[in-house]
């Protein structure tokens, strides 16, 4: 968000402004939300996750003397006699897509302290990642029934199985928190915690709707995942 | 609920005159310091047994919880470690120890003392309590995670302990859990016992995250008024790096369990190529076990900074107090410490010399190897430059800080011959390594811990430890580990190798056979020394003298809190405001040889204190 | 810079510029099908998918999770630690051929 306004603190912009925020006192990222930036800096760590996964995978491959196989054919959908490649994954980049910007509009919404627009934002994402939770399910669920196991495949190299399942199964899990996630924060929005300043269930600490920014960071992350993988496992 | 949150106040943007401009006659904006930027910290106040010390969010429980739980499981590496100093020293004594227990009690031993023992300790431990008081915080930015952290170690730990009572017992696989041995039948513990180990590590990186997110949280977004980074004492500062490379390396250690568990159970093949066992191909094939050395290493190396890390921070405050001088080169210090954890990510495979990884890379580590000697040793440079001409006191503290130097250096020295390729190879998988690594991530960091005990102790308890029986602990722990592992330096020249139960007839058998004895015997004594820690806290907690406020003269924060020890909320109404660094001892003019972080500039014109 | 200011509230931006890079995601996402759709091989193929990778990615990253309009403190602690990763991945491109040169030296031309 652009700048915020500090009692006796001028902002710079730019590199100068970093090394001003970063000299002062009290706080280095000014006007971030303790929570928002426990979060970024909690994404960061994720992103060390996925990038281990993805450069084993990426070692695994390479250095497999069995053929590896074609995503094209192995993920291509037979739909109306004709063979369409990555059907179901292009469907899925939709759905996420999509849900991630209503996730940005929520977050919009939330700051303007339009409730109603907000929540209903909110479980428009929910269900949208809901939607990719269920494609994901009958994808392996296909996958699984060709043949493909975690410990081998019929197409050819066994890492294969093992690197998809793990890699997507990773991110999907991911995607399933954030769902449960959403819904229990739209439930919160609608309700008006966020405007009443209500204490949360367990850390008992004032509800804000800054909380709708940093779980839109959260699923905003598990999209940018998804271009990676996409990238990286279905196009490659 | 609502009477739990008394001390609940809003903003109070205080002007600089209510608060340090007292002394009247000089000019108050000289005091000035920029009103506070986020309102009073909302801190849940816990009134039942339960919520006060046990699921407790109050940081400085929580430390000492994490304190206790790692000196436990430390205290159970440390029987390992004269177990197997039985074994290697008396082994007609040790009939009872098979090959397989010898190696669980390796794997175990090594394990506990690296994650259980010392990064929980320094973390978990010295960080929750030391960062919100240090920096001038009431809590923890994120108390119920903290306390949510802890528990996860507590798990952790019992799932970690649990493996000793499995069928199969515990993985002997080392501590590096290489596979294939590590998952293949005929290493011991193969079955339940690496995969306890796995689930605990991954417990332990998940709460060990959501710790990690409060200290670097608490530093970044928490600090007092006036607290820039650049005031911060040393202790914070290593303890921050640490936990920066921690949030940054255990996700590769993270990655390695989780694909190491699904080689187990699933019966994938990511780290395991094809194998023949007994004449037969076993079902795997294909994978990489170096995968696993990489990711591993790429988690281990930073992991030896987040151990040596905040031992450097920490030592820095104890040399800096107890010589009454300012640290020499303080920023110079600050930007070591972020150098080297910057380093330490591009360093890991110096330890994969002799695996058959890419042989190129034996240069490009070498190379970065041996750049991280040079911040290390301006570190090395500076703490002895701060003893220089310093008004030094010689009490336990102190001594310990010199022990550490000394084990240091020593430690440090042998790593550069280790970070050559062309040396480690012939000396990699001796006890020369052995040697090396326990020095100067063993035995200095313990120097550290045991420094800081000594040192924080009155802050905690409101007591002094026994300076006697303190400096007994020191002489016999310090002299006694040099007699462990100066031997073993020697036992590496002639070619012992780690990590094997036994020699036979071997030609090691007869030289190194006397020399064994005396290092088990050695080690016996130090293990029993540090029960005289033990004693001494329990002993100075009944009887011990009363330390009352700052009894060490020491200018940062956590002495300065209203009541001693410091209770929830630190502080008292109102949060200190810091006009200086932490070192401003023994100043020319001043009335006293040391000037606490909060005395405002207008109180001390006369001196000759130069602007932090 | 487009922004209204709200009352007593952090500003946000204006509706249209979300609109407007969820409709580049689409394109972008579409683009990259594409690729596969019409079977680029080779370098063309590896480059374009990267392309629109990062495209995309920085598209998501600086404007859905706003970090086009954090301060430079934030954006700097949070992309530095990329330099490791990239070391990691430069580094293991180099272990993976040499794991397939010793593999096909010792399993098919027998060393």
């Amino acid at each position: 968000m652009s700048d915020p306004k500090i009692e006796g603190y001028e902002f710079k912009p730019g590199y100068s402004g970093m090394a001003q925020d970063t000299a002062s006192d009290q706080t280095m990222f000014k006007g971030v939300h303790w929570g928002k930036a426990m979060m970024w800096i909690f994404l960061l760590s994720d992103t060390f996750i996925f990038s281990c996964f993805l450069i084993s995978y990426m070692k695994g491959r390479g250095s497999t003397t069995v053929e590896w196989p074609n995503p094209s054919e192995v993920f291509g959908l037979h739909v109306f006699g004709v063979d369409v490649p990555l059907l179901l994954i292009a469907i899925m980049t939709f759905v996420l897509i999509t849900s991630s910007g209503t996730m940005a509009l929520a977050v919009k919404y939330g700051y303007e302290k339009n409730r109603k627009m907000c929540g209903w934002l909110i479980l428009a994402t929910a269900i949208g990642g809901l939607t990719f939770v269920g494609m994901q399910a009958f994808e392996w669920s296909k996958l699984i029934h060709e043949g493909v196991r975690p410990w081998e495949n019929p197409f050819g190299a066994p890492q294969f199985g093992s690197f998809f399942f793990m890699i997507t199964g990773f991110h999907g899990t991911h995607v399933s928190i954030g769902v449960i996630f959403l819904f229990i924060y739209a439930y919160k929005t609608f309700a008006g915690h966020y405007d009443e300043r209500k204490r949360g269930w367990f850390t008992s600490m004032k509800g804000d709707y800054v909380e709708i920014e940093i779980l839109g960071l959260y699923w905003h992350f598990v999209d940018l995942v998804w271009v990676f993988i996409f990238a990286f496992f279905y196009l490659w | 609920m609502s009477e739990d949150f008394k001390n609940n106040k809003e903003i109070h943007a205080q002007s600089s005159e209510t608060i340090s401009g007292g002394t009247g006659g000089s000019a108050p904006d000289l005091d000035y310091v920029r009103p506070a930027e986020v309102s009073d910290q909302d801190l849940y106040h816990g009134h039942s047994f339960i919520t006060k010390w046990v699921f407790c969010q109050d940081a400085k429980i929580i430390g000492i919880q994490y304190f206790c739980l790692a000196t436990f499981t430390g205290i159970i590496g440390l029987i390992l470690s004269w177990l197997m100093r039985l074994q290697l020293g008396f082994p007609e004594a040790a009939g009872f120890m098979t090959a397989e227990h010898y190696y669980q009690f390796v794997t175990m031993h090594g394990m506990i003392m690296v994650v259980y023992f010392l990064t929980a300790l320094f973390l978990g431990g010295f960080g929750n309590y030391l960062i919100p008081l240090m920096v001038g915080a009431r809590d923890m930015v994120f108390p119920y995670l903290n306390m949510v952290s802890f528990w996860s170690f507590f798990v952790a730990v019992l799932v970690l302990l649990a493996s000793f009572f499995v069928p199969g017992g515990p993985t002997g696989s080392g501590w590096t859990l290489y596979p294939p041995q590590a998952i293949l039948e005929g290493t011991p513990g193969s079955g339940m016992g690496i995969i306890l180990m796995c689930v605990s590590l991954i417990l332990f990186v998940a709460g060990f995250t959501m710790g990690g997110l409060n200290y670097l949280i608490t530093v970044l977004q928490a600090r007092t008024r006036g607290m820039t980074l650049m005031r911060m004492p040393l202790t914070v500062w290593g303890i921050f790096t640490a936990t920066v490379l921690a949030m940054l390396a255990f996700p590769a250690l993270l990655v390695g369990s989780l694909m190491m568990m699904l080689d187990k159970l699933l019966g994938t093949s990511f780290f395991m190529p094809t194998i023949l066992k007994a004449g037969e191909v076993l079902e795997y094939g294909g994978g990489s076990p170096i995968l696993f050395q990489h990711l591993f290493w790429f988690f281990g190396h930073p992991e030896v900074y987040i151990v040596a890390l905040p031992a450097f921070g920490i030592i820095s405050d104890l040399i800096s107090v107890h010589s009454r001088k300012n640290i020499f080169g303080y920023r110079m210090m600050v930007w070591a410490i972020v150098g080297i954890g910057a380093l330490s990510f591009f360093v890991w495979a110096h330890h994969m010399y002799v695996s058959g990884m890419n042989p190129w890379f034996g240069f490009f580590f070498a190379t970065t190897t041996l750049i991280i000697a040079v911040p290390t040793a301006m570190k090395v440079y500076n703490w002895i430059l701060t003893l220089w001409r310093g008004n030094i006191r010689m009490n336990t503290v102190m001594l310990w800080c010199l022990g550490f130097i000394v084990t240091f250096v020593n430690g440090g020295i042998t790593g550069i011959f280790l970070g050559n390729v062309s040396v480690d190879v012939p000396l990699s998988d001796t006890y020369f390594v052995i040697a090396h690594f326990h020095m100067v991530m063993g035995i200095a960091p313990l120097m550290v811990i045991m420094g800081a005990v000594y040192h924080w102790f009155p802050l905690v308890t409101g007591k002094f430890l026994s300076e006697k029986l303190g400096k007994w602990h020191f002489w016999t722990t310090f002299l006694g580990a040099y007699s462990i592992y100066f031997p073993m330096h020697y036992l590496g020249f002639i070619g012992v190798p780690r990590r094997y139960f036994e020699m036979y007839d071997s030609p090691y058998m007869t030289s190194a056979v006397g020399m064994n004895e005396f290092i088990s015997l050695a080690a016996f004594l130090v293990g029993a020394a540090q029960f005289i820690l033990i004693f001494n806290i329990i002993k100075s907690l009944k009887t011990g003298k009363a330390a009352g406020k700052n009894p060490w003269q020491a200018n940062s924060l956590e002495w300065l809190t209203p009541i001693v020890p410091p209770e929830h909320g630190n502080w008292g109404d109102r949060l200190p405001v810091v006009h200086r660094w932490a070192y401003d001892y023994s100043v020319p003019g001043a009335k006293e040889d040391f000037i606490t972080q909060t005395t405002a500039p207008s109180e001390v014109t006369d001196t000759k204190v130069e602007k932090t | 810079m487009v922004e209204t200011d709200k009352k007593e509230q952090t500003t946000t931006h204006k509706i249209g510029i979300y609109l407007w890079i969820w409709g580049l995601l689409f394109v972008l996402s579409f683009f990259s099908y594409m690729v596969d759709w019409y079977q680029f091989q080779g370098m063309l193929r590896w480059s374009l998918i990267l392309i629109f990778m990062f495209l995309k990615a920085g598209l998501i990253m600086a404007f859905f999770m706003h970090l086009f309009w954090e301060r430079y403190a934030l954006v700097n602690v949070l992309l530095w630690p990329m330099t490791a990763i990239a070391c990691f991945i430069f580094l293991m491109v180099a272990e993976f051929k040499y794991t397939l040169f010793t593999r096909l030296l010792y399993f098919f031309v027998g060393g």
